[in-house]
């Protein structure tokens, strides 16, 4: 299903930065280490003929024994698509940030480092997005522990009986 | 005698702010009146969904996906139960399809007569608020009559829809298409046409073409600043590939054209809407599927065009009844950052109507 073309290139740049090429539901996929993030960002953003030039998606995954970037390439002038599955270290998850390639990868780096605590080197503003700055922990990584309904509807019904 | 200089002033603008559509607030700096610099400040709404998701089998968590996009609610369930269709291989009766097609595109147009509506409210402009809420009133008796609830439907199932539309869904389906034109040209005469309208929107809040592309700006917005991008044809899930509607562009770039693109949108919306009801087959309204969901292992984007932008679905499922991971993407989110990029030097009464153009809603922007 994937385009003949853009194989041979996603072959090409996964030789260069080391990765593994796979398909998953007609949807080609370049897993590479968080070193290499970014060459692999730009070799997809500059491919000859197909190029993957609009970062659809930015998201992390928690696999329990590492994490993952997962970028969603596509293109505003073409059908190719492509997938790029950084896989980051989970005591030391530092990559480096897309906003050089895409301006608008802020807000979605933001997100992710919010949710899983993933370290942008070379973001402009490293904060967090939706939750409060003091707030303890990353919750969506899958040891997050999330206080039981049981604990909560004891909690209140202690306040009202004061 | 010394005359004082002014000194930059920062002003919050909300998140109880009438004019911010929900509860979104920004760090306003001000020279004077002059907007100098805008931080968004999101998540006053933010409800974890994704979070949620996870702990939730595949069917429990489709009535959440309304709450997304509360304004345009079937959209957002139609990107994810396709994404789930997909990750199983399911087969959806053609019936199902065409009322999937039928409510979506109803919703894109409730959505965008909220978007004008409350894009004329934030200049004054009270009755083509009243217009536009007068018809939006009507998709929602449609949705009502269907499915109970009036702005997030949930109707959609993996597989179809949960149940056929009552008889009555036809006619007055029909009779909402027929005074469409009508209306519109009210809106346009009244809004569009409008002089201080136009004065107040024309040439304000330009976003290049090169600027949207960079900062991954997707939907009507895009499309505002000339990019022909439209994932119905581009990538054309569900049965969009049947009907014939063009994609609307707009080369303005500015708070105007980004308004009137939502009213040639509706249009657009219209023509399938017309096809869909003239060719709807009868049958079953839902596929043959086991009670208890359970996709193999894999994982799969599935994306669709939202009233609001793009809306991407990333789903992981690791083979048991609860997804491994599901990640939303959702166009108003990324399209907020296009806010402080275009608005140094304009004042804060441009900046109300360029957030207004932006078509922001909060459920999408904080998940």
């Amino acid at each position: 299903m994937a385009n003949e073309v853009l194989r041979a290139r996603v072959g090409e740049l996964a030789a260069r930065v080391k990765g593994e090429v796979g398909e998953s539901l007609g949807v080609l996929e370049l897993t590479i280490n968080s070193a290499e993030a970014i060459e692999a960002l730009t070799g997809a953003k500059n491919f000859v003929d197909v190029p993957c030039d609009f970062l659809h998606d930015l998201a992390g995954m928690d696999l329990e024994d590492h994490l993952e970037v997962v970028y969603q390439l596509s293109s505003l002038r073409g059908p190719q698509r492509l997938r790029i599955i950084a896989r980051v270290e989970r005591d030391n998850p530092v990559l480096d940030s897309a906003t050089c390639l895409w301006k608008g990868a802020d807000f979605l780096e933001r997100e992710a480092f919010d949710m899983f605590g993933l370290q942008f080197r070379g973001h402009p503003n490293l904060k967090r997005i939706y939750l409060w700055d003091d707030f303890e922990g990353y919750p969506m990584r899958k040891d997050y522990v999330i206080e039981s309904h049981e604990q909560r509807a004891v909690m209140r019904v202690r306040k009202e009986g004061e | 005698m010394t005359i004082a200089g002014t000194q930059e002033y920062a002003l919050n603008m909300g998140p109880q702010h009438p004019s911010t559509h929900g509860v979104f607030r920004m760090v306003v700096h001000l020279d004077g009146e002059v907007v100098t610099k805008v931080e968004p400040k999101i998540g006053y709404l933010h409800r974890g969904l994704e979070k949620m998701a996870e702990s939730r089998t595949y069917t429990q968590f489709i009535p959440y996906t309304d709450r997304l996009d509360y304004l345009a609610g079937p959209h957002n369930s139609l990107g994810y139960v396709q994404a789930v269709e997909k990750l199983m291989d399911l087969e959806v009766p053609e019936r199902a399809e065409y009322l999937r097609v039928i409510f979506a595109e109803l919703g894109r147009i409730a959505s965008h007569l909220v978007m004008i509506a409350s894009g004329s409210l934030d200049i004054c402009g009270w009755t083509p608020w009243s217009y536009c809420f007068r018809d939006r009133e009507r998709i929602l008796d449609l949705f009502e009559m269907t499915a109970g609830n009036r702005m997030t439907p949930n109707y959609f199932r993996i597989g179809g829809v949960s149940h056929d539309v009552p008889d009555e869904f036809w006619p007055a389906l029909q009779s909402f298409l027929d005074d469409l034109p009508e209306n519109m040209e009210e809106y346009f005469g009244i809004f569009f046409g409008n002089e201080i309208a136009q004065a107040r929107m024309k040439s304000v809040g330009i976003l290049p073409k090169e600027l949207a592309e960079n900062l991954l700006i997707t939907g009507a917005n895009l499309r505002a600043s000339g990019v022909k991008y439209d994932v119905r044809k581009a990538e054309p899930y569900s049965i969009y590939d049947r009907f014939e509607f063009d994609i609307p562009v707009l080369y303005g770039c500015d708070t105007y054209d980004r308004h009137l693109l939502r009213l040639l949108e509706i249009q657009e919306s219209r023509k399938i809407l017309l096809q869909a009801l003239r060719d709807i087959p009868t049958g079953p309204v839902m596929a043959k599927v086991s009670k208890v969901i359970k996709p193999p292992a894999g994982r799969v984007y599935h994306r669709v065009e939202n009233p609001k932008g793009e809306m991407g679905w990333y789903l992981v499922s690791n083979g048991t009844t609860k997804p491994a991971r599901v990640r939303i993407r959702t166009g108003a989110f990324v399209n907020v950052q296009m806010l402080s990029e275009i608005i140094a030097g304009w004042k804060i009464q441009d900046l109300v109507t360029i957030f207004a153009s932006m078509d922001l809603v909060l459920g999408e922007v904080d998940k």
